[in-house]
């Protein structure tokens, strides 16, 4: 009895090196496929991590728009009888005090003091020592920096000394900079007892926060506190999982898809080449078994087996590849973010989904071909009608539909990039034949007669030929894309800050700044402005599906800084000075899905209120995931008074030594200097790190391109075995037959590099003109991608060649004359 | 001219060897039209294989004027082929991409020779195989015929030392058929052409100066056209 699958099994082994280049292109595909699905998950379960472990199982805490407040404050919160778990903290800014030679602001450090570290409100990965209540605990970064183990002394300059009883794994509570250059604008953060820092500080009976966990959701309890706080400077928040306010990055999950459709979209048609290619090739023998009795459905069900066969095995390879790729890939990604963050693979899910996307994308590629294949007209084919090639019609129209849609150019929308990229498909051919005969004198110099040969050869498939040059150039067009994109950023977000940073350089301090430290300030030679900021931060409210996010609030007037940009800025201060409006950034009025004229409810420190959303703006704040009321509003009706923050213009040679002098005056307060130099180079890093990663994936699309390209030339190959046979006969050498073949390989391989290079010109002019990026993005040539995908490009389809050039010099001269 | 000298040639099918040429002696003169005629499988075509540089023989030697093809390395056998060698092959074997002046041109391109003179010699070759007019037209849209005078016109480009051909009528229909054998006959009586053909066509043998008759891989007899009633002893052979 006859198996069906043995015989599909055979079928499909019968060309061993096609079968291997079909089942290589399914397997690259699935395992990035597999890749970039470990990277999203992995990366949403980084920072979900993180995010809770700052959380931990608090369910409220108690802050106040000063420094400190007294501790008799929350005693309404520690009688309570609900309330299971109490975690009472102080900060205060101090200096490390070093023996190597490090600036005041290098040294700057916070030291939180904790009322106990084994708390359940408080979670701290311990990596060495332990949490006795007794010594300083140091997060890996700053134990590095620093050179301190477990037992080691910490000294604190004006405050104390104390051992390292723990070194612990990264925590947002305890964020520290890694490198002396970050340390500049970023201060360190340790652990100490709350005992051990009142005592060094004085403030005995003082808290700056408290956290607690409640029996049940608490709202009475919050609602009591809410009412019981008003007006008092102290205030009550619901502590909310949102890290949204420090981390943009929906960018990177698009770019995940965007890998992972780009790998199935190129192997997909390397699988959907084969296998047509094979069909037309076994059209007699189809012809042949159904005039035996074969149904339409038997035939085209050989067919899908086959293909189910090759994805079964090319996933099974791919995936455990793919979850190994991810895991280089999540170290890349991570490496480029300046805290010392750990992770653990996700991989099952992903893993599963793999699988089924892996398994179904090579049968739907391949719908086409099983329907044709079941589709074989006996008589036609067994007589052998002879198949008429050579109008050249359809070619063009498939131009004339190419030159029509590449018109969408000049429509702004969306489906412009669709259109682009079909458009650029379509007129492959043409590129194809047009660099065909404008570099056949380079070819005839580099081949002789072997490259002329080639000019004509590729014609024979010229359809085949042109999708996989169209397929390499797809594939280098989307990166040059997002290369440009990446590239760009920077740019437009240093443009953006510059806008909306309000000032020249941020003085923050852990207490309010008085009037007198305003005026000592304008005092300053170089300070050309001194304007308070104010911040009420963390602000809960809750989204449209009443879901509750946390963010922060800037108090804006029309005289005071730019914190955002709008060309409608004065109308928008009108508004704001009606009773409860406030303005939101993009990012937070998109999180919030309501729109214009609703209100949002926020947790303010007079309890909850709701606001009038009367407009989006633009700004750096936050990356966008911020709210701007009226000064006057956020004083009165919102409750927070104080600043924190200074935004001070100054003249940018004394910069330099405006910071020094401003830690200096003010070493007892202050907490951070940042200029907006500090703010465009923190935002912009991480994305230049994302180059190296674009790089990276433009080798590994052109390295998949490059494989259906040795598939395609491999087919041609076989196609040709009477032809080359006969060459041979008539003289041509082994290398002459060779360098034909290679000659191919270039010309496919370059036309998909220049189409490609030109459709990623077009697709960066359109977005970079596109008003949907409302000029983000300016018009660049993205030259060292551009470089390395003419590199890389021609390099791999010349490997790609090579390959098949082997096969081609290794035909039998008189098997193969037989075939004819 | 050609010598060829105790020709063996072995064939390894799974296990088994086969013996497809038993100890071949043969000697063609400069000139010469000289027909191998044998059923199939005799080894008639393993010959002309060996003799074109196509294959090695398991032992023996082929000498063609003066080289001795078995001593030479695949790379000299190919180029040598090309330079004093010509083929007409059953099924004409034309190249479908290029036109008919492209494929009489291919062996000159491919040893880098297309000189004036030879694009000359072409045009003439093209006018005398009867093909005036169609230098152009792509080989692969020509009727049988035509594609084996183009073919013919190749494997003369080069001023061949031997043609071989392997059932050069073998496709064709007997207008078609004698037309070839006449142009065979035309370019070996004015040129002096040396020609061995294979065949198993008694009526194409017949057009030859010697025919070789073999049989199991060796040389049965050979027969003159001279020699009187030599069809009748030919037609009884194959049969």
């Amino acid at each position: 009895m006859l198996n069906i699958w043995r015989i599909s099994w055979r079928n499909i082994t019968h060309n061993k090196k096609r079968f291997f280049f079909t089942l290589f292109a399914i397997i690259l595909g699935t395992s990035f496929i597999t890749a970039m699905l470990v990277a999203d998950r992995t990366t949403r379960d980084v920072f979900n991590y993180y995010t809770d472990m700052y959380v931990a199982n608090a369910d409220y805490w108690v802050l106040s728009d000063k420094h400190t407040y007294p501790e008799k404050m929350i005693e309404p919160v520690q009688d309570d009888p609900d309330v299971t778990n109490m975690l009472l903290v102080l900060q205060k800014q101090a200096f490390f005090e070093l023996e190597d030679d490090h600036s005041l602001s290098q040294r700057s450090v916070r030291i939180i003091g904790v009322s106990d570290q084994n708390s359940p409100l408080l979670v701290l990965p311990v990596i060495e020592g332990s949490l006795d209540n007794k010594g300083v605990i140091l997060p890996k970064t700053v134990a590095t920096l620093l050179g301190k183990k477990v037992g080691d002394t910490v000294r604190f300059e004006g405050m104390g000394e104390a051992k390292v009883s723990a070194i612990v794994e990264y925590t947002q509570l305890l964020a520290s900079p890694s490198d002396w250059d970050s340390a500049e604008s970023t201060s360190f953060r340790v652990l100490v007892p709350l005992d051990m820092l009142r005592e060094w500080t004085g403030k005995h009976d003082e808290i700056s926060y408290m956290r607690f966990q409640v029996n049940g959701d608490g709202k009475d309890l919050f609602h009591s506190l809410q009412q019981q706080f008003r007006g008092s400077g102290v205030f009550i928040q619901p502590v909310v999982a949102d890290d949204l306010q420090n981390n943009d990055i929906s960018g990177l999950y698009t770019f995940f898809y965007i890998v992972a459709g780009l790998s199935m979209l190129v192997s997909g048609f390397i699988v959907f080449n084969t296998i047509y290619t094979s069909v037309i090739e076994r059209k007699k023998e189809f012809a042949i078994m159904k005039s035996f009795g074969y149904t339409q459905r038997s035939v085209s069900k050989l067919v899908l087996i086959e293909i189910v066969l090759l994805s079964l095995i090319g996933t099974a390879i791919g995936v455990p590849l793919g979850i190994w790729l991810g895991d280089l890939f999540m170290q890349e990604l991570l490496s480029m973010l300046q805290f010392d963050i750990v992770y653990t693979l996700n991989w099952r899910l992903p893993a599963i989904m793999a699988v089924i996307v892996g398994v179904l994308f090579p049968v739907l590629f391949s719908l086409f071909p099983i329907y044709h294949a079941g589709r074989t007209s006996i008589l036609l084919t067994l007589k052998m009608a002879s198949q008429s090639k050579g109008s050249s019609r359809p070619l063009l129209i498939r131009a004339v539909v190419g030159l029509v849609l590449l018109c969408f150019v000049f429509i702004d929308h969306s489906v412009t990039y669709a259109a682009v990229l079909a458009g650029v498909i379509l007129l492959f051919p043409l590129l194809l034949a047009g660099l065909s005969r404008i570099i056949k004198p380079v070819l005839n110099f580099l081949f002789h007669y072997a490259g002329s040969l080639a000019a004509k050869s590729l014609f024979q498939q010229i359809n085949r030929n042109a999708n996989t040059a169209a397929i390499l150039g797809i594939g280098i067009s989307v990166i040059l894309l997002l290369g440009a994109v990446v590239e760009s950023a920077p740019e437009g977000y240093e443009q953006e800050i510059r806008n909306t940073y309000g000032g020249d350089m941020r003085l923050t301090s852990e207490a309010p700044w008085s009037t007198e430290d305003i005026t000592k300030l304008r005092s300053y030679d170089g300070v050309l402005g001194v304007e308070p900021l104010m911040e009420a931060t963390p602000i809960t409210w809750e989204t449209v599906d009443g879901v509750s996010r946390q963010f922060s609030v800037f108090a804006v007037s029309e005289d005071g800084p730019a914190l955002f940009a709008d060309q409608h800025e004065e109308k928008l201060y009108n508004r704001l000075k009606q009773q409860n409006a406030v303005l939101l950034g993009e990012r937070a009025f998109d999180e919030w899905g309501g729109e214009i004229g609703q209100s949002i409810r926020m947790n303010t420190p007079n309890g909850e209120q709701s606001y009038e959303v009367v407009g989006v703006v633009k700004t750096s704040h936050y990356s966008g995931y911020v709210a701007f009321m009226d000064e006057e509003r956020l004083k009165e009706e919102f409750g927070w008074t104080k600043s924190f923050d200074l935004l001070l213009t100054v003249d940018n040679e004394a910069a330099s030594s405006i910071r020094d002098r401003v830690w200096s005056d003010f070493r007892d307060h202050l907490s951070k200097v940042q200029t907006v130099e500090d703010e465009i180079e923190s935002t912009t890093s991480t994305i230049s790190g994302m180059n190296e990663l674009i790089l990276m994936l433009l080798f590994m699309i052109i390295g998949l391109a490059s494989i259906g390209t040795a598939n395609t030339l491999l087919m041609n190959t076989l196609e040709r075995v009477f032809e080359i046979g006969t060459m041979r006969a008539l003289g041509f050498t082994k290398q002459q037959v060779r360098n034909m073949i290679i000659a191919e390989g270039l010309l496919v391989g370059l036309s998909g590099v220049i189409g490609g290079i030109a459709a990623g010109l077009i697709l960066i002019y359109v977005t970079s003109q596109s008003e949907l990026m409302d000029g983000f993005m300016s018009f660049k040539l993205p030259y060292s991608n551009m470089i390395m995908a003419v590199i890389s490009g021609v390099v791999l389809s010349l490997c790609a060649a090579w390959m098949a050039s082997q096969s081609a010099s290794k035909i039998d001269i008189q098997s193969s004359l037989k075939e004819g | 001219m050609i010598k060829v000298s105790n020709l063996t040639k072995e064939f390894l099918q799974g296990q088994e060897r086969t013996r497809v040429l038993k100890g071949v002696d043969l000697n063609i003169k400069k000139g010469e039209f000289v027909a191998i005629m044998g059923p199939s499988g005799s080894g008639k075509s393993t010959l002309l294989q060996l003799m074109g540089g196509l294959d090695v023989p398991t032992a023996g030697d082929i000498q063609i004027d003066g080289k001795y093809l078995n001593k030479m390395s695949e790379k000299e056998r190919t180029i040598f082929r090309r330079q004093k060698l010509g083929f007409v092959f059953q099924n004409y074997q034309l190249l479908p991409t290029l036109t008919v002046e492209e494929n009489i041109a291919f062996p000159l391109h491919a040893d880098g020779k297309l000189t004036k003179e030879k694009s000359r010699v072409i045009q003439e070759l093209i006018k005398a195989v009867g093909l005036e007019g169609l230098h152009r037209k792509r080989a692969n849209l020509l009727s049988g015929g035509q594609q084996q005078r183009v073919a013919i016109a190749r494997a003369l480009v080069n001023s061949p030392t031997v043609l071989l051909a392997d059932e050069p009528t073998g496709n064709l229909d007997r207008a078609n058929a004698e037309e070839i054998l006449r142009l065979l006959t035309v370019f070996h009586r004015e040129n002096r052409q040396t020609i061995v053909m294979v065949t198993h066509d008694i009526f194409a043998a017949g057009f030859a100066d010697r025919i070789i008759l073999f049989r199991d891989g060796g040389i049965d007899q050979v027969v003159s056209r001279e020699e009187g009633d030599y069809a009748k002893y030919l037609a009884n052979f194959m049969a």
